[in-house]
């Protein structure tokens, strides 16, 4: 790899960066995922849609999933949580092997899926309430704080209709978060955002995950936010969902909005891109279109 | 080019002022809502009204002023249009005195305005024989028995309904035997629940049970099962136990779904209202009608038959006031009060982080 001015690789890391992942790796693996397998069964036979997943996931990781549509991408973050089984393979949280839904993995959904008959602040209880066992005054002491912490405060006894689609998100994020889980699992958590709200609620994201101790596994298929959020990129291939890289961000931390022009997340990206959207073969000159415009126009 | 522009805002304006009736999937605004509302009782009181009012309308019989010379006729009597005529014409050829009187429709169709002081007098009219009911008895007894019957329908039959559709297992060794005990006609079990009951009002509540239970459960388990899976998957992922998704997230989830089918069911449980007073000791409601009927006041029938539209109406609207109060969650007129008054207090904490335009966006939505 030459460390050439012109042309940076996204291999080329810092000092400070590569010393960062240095000690990430150091750290104790939280989510440890073995050959995981998930073969679906359709009309027109058996499909597979995750083909021997195998990654690791390191404590306070923020680690990204992006795939092309149908790589399985979200599936993989529905088995994590446990609300889908695989088929073959294993995982292991902190150590121990994992099967089902619990409230050691939290979830985002895309949809926000927060229930609409609770307040703000009862639905962030909901978690404490049921798995810790909390009594109703220290789990709405404890939903306070994440509340606080994602910005909510003002909003803690509206109901979910009565909140933006960012802040509906925020309030799931403290929901999930209040259960005080190993790992977040978040799919396209974003996705239903428009884009100024989505950029809002990347850098709020950020914000929170350097306060807490979780790590986050973030399913995504938009390249700068993976490259904006992640320490890790594992990508995806499709058909079947097989692991292709498991890419080292080289953008330093703590990460703005102006590194989505430096050299380093440029050459990040474009290395996703090359992999997620492969140049075209058909190009369109060659598509059997025929002219629709009226002749005699000054177009073009 | 400019002249085009103008044209066409000019048009813009115009439509903008008044839009069309008829608009797919439109809404409508509240001075069209009341007039709609007012017409659709309106209309149907016009049409009986020039039925009553307009001799040309209808008006098939005569009520004989003057029975003349007719042997049959005697004054005050409605009879046949046609037989009236031939009469005269008959005493008219043999020189006679015609009978008089003037064009009527049939006792069975009164005058809005008969129904109207029936409406009245029927409260304050005593019972033709001392042993009868006044009107208000007969209501007050007909809606016991629907109350009965609906509540012991709904306590076995709701906690059965959103049990089935949580459950597959108990929907599959419930529903298909209840999917065939609900196309037997509750009637049906009139003679079974009078021999099993007795004659006095159990048999009649039991009727309005076999009408509405079965229905209710089927409709109910429907509901259940169209819950958001969504919810059910966020709250395992907080780690909920079967017991906390039944009664933290189902029962929660369905229950405005559940209270509009019981607006429902309770209007069907009406229907089989008339059938179950007919039963054993006739009584209630259904009785008085039949007693008016043979009386031929037809004015108190048809006041009788409005008083139990009334009471239905008035059910449903004062359940509809109700529900919204029962679930300030619903998006509605009284919840966004709430969020006002919510708004105003905590204004003052204004160190948390909040996007700028967020609050602003929810105070409109709050004002909208």
């Amino acid at each position: 790899m030459s460390a050439g001015l012109a042309v940076l690789s996204y291999r080329d890391q810092a000092p400070a960066v590569a010393e960062r992942f240095q000690r990430m790796k150091e750290r104790p693996v939280v989510l440890d995922v073995r050959a995981l397998s998930k073969t679906f069964q359709s009309a027109t036979g058996p499909v597979l849609a995750l083909d021997r997943i195998s990654f690791r996931a390191y404590r306070r990781e923020l680690l990204c999933v992006i795939g092309p549509s149908g790589c399985g991408k979200s599936t993989l973050g529905r088995i994590i949580a446990g609300l889908d089984s695989p088929t073959g393979g294993e995982m292991l949280l902190d150590g121990k092997a994992i099967d089902g839904p619990g409230p050691d993995r939290g979830m985002v959904f895309q949809n926000y899926t927060l229930f609409p008959w609770l307040t703000v602040r009862r639905n962030v209880m909901f978690g404490p309430e049921v798995s810790r066992g909390l009594s109703a005054p220290m789990a709405e002491a404890e939903a306070q704080q994440w509340i606080d912490l994602v910005g909510l405060s003002r909003f803690a006894d509206s109901y979910p209709h009565q909140l933006s689609g960012g802040m509906k998100q925020r309030v799931a994020i403290a929901r999930a978060l209040a259960n005080r889980p190993r790992i977040l699992i978040m799919d396209e958590p974003f996705g239903a955002l428009d884009a100024l709200t989505r950029a809002q609620m990347q850098s709020y994201l950020l914000q929170i995950w350097r306060n807490v101790d979780v790590t986050i596994v973030f399913v995504t298929h938009d390249l700068d936010e993976a490259v904006y959020l992640g320490d890790r990129v594992l990508v995806l291939d499709a058909h079947p969902g097989r692991v292709r890289e498991l890419m080292e961000v080289p953008v330093p931390r703590p990460r703005t909005r102006e590194q989505f022009t430096s050299p380093e997340f440029l050459a990040a990206r474009h290395h996703l891109e090359e992999m997620i959207h492969p140049p075209l073969k058909v190009q369109a000159e060659t598509l059997p279109l025929g002219r629709m415009t009226v002749v005699g126009d000054d177009v073009e | 080019m400019g002249q085009d522009t103008s044209g066409t805002a000019g048009r813009r304006q115009r439509t903008r002022g008044r839009r069309p009736w008829l608009r797919i999937l439109g809404t409508l605004s509240p001075q069209r809502r009341l007039t709609l509302t007012l017409l659709s009782f309106l209309t149907p009181l016009a049409l009986w009204s020039a039925l009553s009012y307009l001799p040309f309308v209808w008006h098939p019989m005569v009520r004989v002023a003057d029975a003349g010379d007719a042997s049959w006729f005697s004054s005050g009597e409605l009879v046949e249009g046609d037989a009236f005529a031939e009469e005269n014409a008959r005493i008219r050829a043999a020189g006679g005195h015609a009978a008089t009187g003037k064009r009527a429709n049939p006792v069975f169709l009164p005058p809005p305005h008969a129904v109207l002081s029936a409406l009245v007098t029927g409260f304050t009219t005593p019972p033709a024989r001392p042993d009868e009911p006044w009107l208000h008895q007969a209501l007050w007894h007909s809606i016991t028995i629907i109350f009965w019957g609906f509540v012991v329908s709904s306590v076995v039959g709701v906690p059965l309904g959103i049990l089935c559709g949580a459950l597959p297992a108990a929907a599959r060794l419930t529903e298909p035997f209840i999917e065939f005990f609900r196309y037997l006609p509750a009637p049906a079990f009139g003679a079974l629940a009078v021999a099993v009951l007795g004659i006095q009002d159990a048999p009649k509540i039991a009727i309005i049970f076999v009408g509405t239970f079965f229905q209710q459960v089927l409709v109910i388990s429907n509901t259940t099962r169209r819950i958001d899976p969504g919810l059910l998957e966020a709250a395992q992922t907080l780690g909920a136990s079967r017991r906390a998704l039944l009664f933290r997230v189902v029962v929660p989830g369905v229950i405005t779904d559940v209270y509009t089918d019981m607006r429902v069911l309770l209007g069907w449980a009406w229907t089989y209202l008339i059938v179950a007073e007919l039963i054993g000791v006739s009584s209630g409601i259904t009785f008085f009608i039949n007693q008016q009927a043979k009386y031929r006041a037809y004015d108190k029938v048809f006041a009788s038959i409005v008083l139990i539209g009334l009471i239905g109406l008035g059910t449903d609207v004062v359940l509809a006031r109700l529900g919204r109060r029962l679930f300030p969650w619903l998006p509605s007129a009284g919840v966004r009060r709430r969020l006002f008054f919510g708004l105003r207090r905590p204004a003052r904490v204004a160190a948390t982080p909040v996007e700028a335009g967020e609050p602003a966006a929810v105070q409109a939505k709050g004002a909208a």
